[in-house]
């Protein structure tokens, strides 16, 4: 008989362009219960409780007067994601407030999704920390979300949640193709 | 085992006789049985179980009397089941309490399974080394595996019989719950955790590595490191899902000649998305054979304040691949290879800087966090035990096969 113990999964950390993050609409809970994780579903088919980005940190600014936070702007090779780092995030926090820009940086964080009262989406990263990473990280990087963007993609179909995925956003899975090569061609020999 | 898993036990073996199971109703009567009247858990199942059997017509499985006295292979022996065996005592063990008159192993040439007569139904008291025919016994399960159980109803009689018995060897992968022989080498000696404890250590051949442990008793001898032993039946135990093997029922011998002991282990690639609390400096507990790590306070869980602690390296984190993300920990070669601080470095800023062992913590942090690294090591409890790391290095190739990939099917 197998009794063994079930213990906590860290939910891994999705990579992901910043234009395909930006469509993101969709959030939604594995269960009822109030401390099951909460997940954004990406556009391409999975869904991501967490997401590493690893990009420009090009813009910084401390926001608020008794609740401070951080607001930054990180730069990849599609396009831009807004990160926040407030009171709930110190560890973030602080190490934000260390780096000068531009920088490489390394954001590990939750998605977040708000919808305006006016219907405008505003897709942001809750980042848990930032690190200084190279250059070279950063390329790796991109190898990495194009190889899983490309996973993900050839995965249409094929899982729940990128059925699900395609009822939501209707992807046409050439596009994405297309932005994965773009970012590639970037990435400097 | 709980009564729910027992109930659902007994629901699966009768709705596999097309019989619908009122699981509430079975709950309840194991429940009166077991709390009411004090019957163990073992004997309930088999009460309920026999009277569901018997108003719903069910034949259950090798109880009809004729059965059981057909002679069995002990290797093909299932729990659930009476059975005659016959076969030679190779283990006994001290009795753990005086309800069990006696527990050891049984042995014939298919195999070995673990035996446990109980005082209630007196027993012949058997000896090491005969063989012994034992008629309508019951095969039940203990931590997993197969056990003999010998009861009041069950005949032992000797056998004359001088069939030289040649245990079959089991590649270490292979093992699974239950006796087992291996030919392995000891790999590695730890140190012991517990006063009772004789040894404890690693065992490998050529499929790969278990732990193994010899519990204090007369006459046990330890096993010399690197050495090649033959080991006769021995224990083999599940915890956490991991095998172990305890050698105090078996019989080992020394032999001849070497192996080469095969690695199992377990690669992982990925960013480092977290450090966790506990890496960097640590200060370690300085009696022998402990090692435990220290509060800030110096305080050891077991032999309280320390103050002659040693200094030492590490590094708790997770490494994620955006599947899976696994825990790994690194010791201090591997910090002081990826970080490139070492050990005295270390020591240092923390008795100079005023943030102490967290200035420490940040460096080592900022060292590792969101870079990527490639990891191998052996995976104790969902952690990887770090042997080898080295950072991921751009590849122009990957770079290349990947652009055909992407491109070349949206052509």
């Amino acid at each position: 008989m197998n009794r063994r113990q079930i213990s906590y999964e860290r939910e891994p950390a999705r990579r992901v362009f910043a234009s395909e993050f930006r469509e993101t609409r969709v959030q939604f809970k594995a269960s009822d219960d109030e401390k099951s994780p909460n997940y954004a579903l990406l556009p391409s088919g999975v869904r991501a409780n967490r997401i590493l980005v690893v990009g420009t940190l090009t813009e910084k600014q401390r926001q608020g007067d008794q609740n401070i936070f951080y607001r930054g702007r990180i730069i990849d090779p599609t396009g831009t994601f807004f990160i926040m780092a407030g009171s709930y995030q110190p560890e973030a926090m602080q190490q934000i407030a260390k780096i000068e820009v531009p920088a490489f940086v390394a954001v590990i964080g939750k998605p977040n999704i708000y919808q305006t009262p006016e219907g405008a989406y505003l897709v942001s990263i809750n980042a848990e920390s930032i690190s200084t990473v190279d250059r070279e990280t950063r390329d790796i990087w991109v190898l990495d979300t194009a190889r899983e963007t490309l996973d993900r993609l050839d995965a249409i179909g094929t899982t729940d949640d990128s059925r699900k995925a395609q009822e939501e956003y209707g992807i046409k899975p050439e596009i994405y193709r297309k932005m994965v090569y773009d970012a590639l061609t970037q990435v400097q020999l | 085992m709980t009564l729910s898993e027992v109930t659902e036990r007994i629901s699966q073996k009768i709705e596999a006789n097309g019989v619908s199971a009122d699981r509430q109703k079975i709950e309840s009567k194991l429940r009166r049985l077991v709390e009411e009247f004090g019957v163990n858990v073992a004997e309930a199942e088999r009460t309920v179980m026999s009277d569901l059997a018997r108003e719903h017509n069910i034949p259950l499985t090798g109880s009809g009397g004729g059965s059981s006295s057909e002679e069995r292979r002990i290797r093909d022996l299932a729990p659930e089941e009476w059975v005659t065996i016959e076969g030679k005592i190779v283990a006994l063990s001290p009795s753990p309490s005086p309800s069990i008159a006696q527990t050891g192993i049984i042995a014939d040439s298919s195999g070995a399974i673990r035996f446990v007569a109980w005082s209630r139904g007196n027993p012949p008291v058997m000896e090491y080394g005969q063989w012994y025919r034992i008629e309508s016994a019951v095969v039940d399960e203990y931590r997993g595996a197969p056990n003999l159980k010998i009861h009041s109803g069950t005949t032992i009689s000797t056998v004359e019989s001088d069939t030289p018995l040649i245990p079959s060897i089991t590649p270490v992968a292979e093992l699974k719950t239950g006796v087992g022989s291996v030919r392995a080498k000891v790999v590695q000696n730890w140190d012991v955790t517990h006063d009772r404890m004789l040894q404890v250590g690693i065992l490998g051949d050529e499929t790969g590595t278990i732990k193994f442990v010899i519990w204090k008793e007369d006459g046990k001898e330890k096993l010399e490191l690197d050495t090649v032993y033959n080991i006769y039946y021995a224990v083999v135990d599940e915890y956490n899902g991991r095998l172990s093997l305890t050698l105090n029922t078996a019989m080992y011998i020394a032999d001849e000649g070497d192996i080469e002991v095969g690695r199992n282990e377990t690669e992982a690639s990925g960013a480092i998305v977290h450090v966790a609390p506990g890496s960097g400096l640590i200060k370690r507990c300085p009696v022998e054979g402990c090692s435990r790590t220290l509060s800030r306070q110096n305080y050891c869980p077991v032999h309280e304040i320390q103050p002659d602690f040693r200094y030492d390296l590490r590094l708790k984190a997770v490494v994620d691949d955006g599947l899976r993300a696994r825990n790994v920990l690194m010791q201090r070669d591997l910090v002081e290879a990826l970080t490139g601080l070492s050990l005295d470095d270390a020591v240092e800023i923390a008795e100079s800087s005023p943030l102490g062992m967290d200035d420490v913590f940040d460096r080592v942090k900022n060292a590792v966090l969101g870079r990527y690294y490639t990891c191998s090591g052996g995976e104790i409890d969902g952690r990887l035990l770090v042997n080898r790391c080295s950072p991921v290095t751009f590849d122009s190739a990957e770079l290349a096969a990947l652009l055909n990939r992407a491109g070349g099917e949206a052509a």
